[in-house]
């Protein structure tokens, strides 16, 4: 399976602090309107061949992307796939692990990071996303199929 | 959650959004993430000086996986960035790179270090060529930090 970015080498997981201080400047400025903007642009465009994938009703990129990153970024998390849904329990997120190293507190935006990506990789497909965050760095992501999809159209 | 190895094609959304959204949103940002990246530097620049400039930037280098070499000198410390990863993988992005991808980097770098007591004379080179060069003083009146875009050829 082949994954349009798969990096590899040494991990500079400072960025997860630089992801707080960008979501917290741009959800506090032009609210959430705004981080739905930019992770749009983020999940369609550059994460454009998952989001293609998706659309034909193939979610084995996200599920690669899922699997390959959160195992290189050091996760706790189980990734089940079956015939309907895809589950992604994340028990310990690297992310907010990684902030609370170095003594940040996570912004109010900053699951947005997940929740407003996974809505936006869903737009237009067979799919939809529920997240469900059940902790400060745990949640649950759900990506299933609509239940009303059918060749002609998508979630009528 | 956005990998930290796919954060700068993230980053490079947030530039375009902000450039779209007009006034001094980016150059506020800029601030924003300078101000941010005091508590990784500030400290260590201002007790131990240029020597501490090439300590986090050796650590970056590794983090980051740059090609680049930093080399302290007894009254500065340059950096040569050989293959910039950042800019590389905003140009290694199907959405295409924000076009003053590179401006970020001076926008952070140079207000820590004056704040830290240097100036820095910052050569972006090009903006679409993953290389750059900075040069790191103590701050002085004949001094003042300045930004360039030389155009310059590799040696």
């Amino acid at each position: 399976m082949s994954l349009r970015y798969r990096e590899a080498g040494e991990l500079h997981k400072d960025f997860h602090g630089s992801m707080n201080a960008a979501v917290e400047y741009v959800g506090s400025r032009y609210g959430r309107e705004g981080l739905r903007q930019v992770f749009k642009s983020t999940a369609q465009r550059v994460y454009r061949s998952i989001y293609e994938k998706l659309k034909t009703g193939d979610w084995s990129e996200l599920v690669e992307h899922w699997r390959y990153f959160m195992t290189r970024e050091g996760a706790d998390y189980t990734l089940e796939v079956s015939e309907r849904n895809v589950v992604l329990t994340v028990k310990v997120c690297p992310a907010v692990a990684h902030l609370r190293k170095l003594g940040l507190k996570p912004s109010a935006f900053f699951c947005d990071q997940t929740v407003l990506l996974n809505e936006a990789w869903c737009d237009g497909t067979p799919f939809e996303a529920v997240t469900e965050l059940t902790g400060e760095g745990s949640c649950v992501q759900i990506i299933r199929k609509r239940p009303t999809f059918n060749a002609q159209g998508y979630g009528k | 959650m956005i990998p930290s190895d796919q954060f700068v094609r993230f980053y490079n959304e947030v530039f375009k959004f902000l450039e779209a959204q007009g006034g001094t949103a980016l150059a506020d940002y800029y601030r924003i993430v300078s101000g941010q990246q005091e508590m990784h530097c500030l400290e260590l620049f201002k007790t131990q000086g240029l020597a501490g400039m090439k300590a986090y930037w050796d650590r970056i280098a590794v983090e980051e996986n740059c090609d680049m070499q930093g080399t302290l000198y007894a009254d500065r410390y340059e950096l040569v960035m050989s293959r910039c990863p950042s800019l590389s993988k905003a140009l290694d992005n199907d959405a295409g790179a924000f076009p003053r991808y590179c401006d970020h980097c001076p926008g952070w770098i140079i207000p820590l270090l004056e704040k830290a007591g240097y100036s820095c004379e910052y050569d972006i080179i090009d903006r679409t060529v993953p290389r750059c060069r900075m040069v790191i003083y103590p701050a002085g009146p004949d001094r003042p930090s300045r930004v360039q875009v030389s155009g310059k050829k590799p040696e």
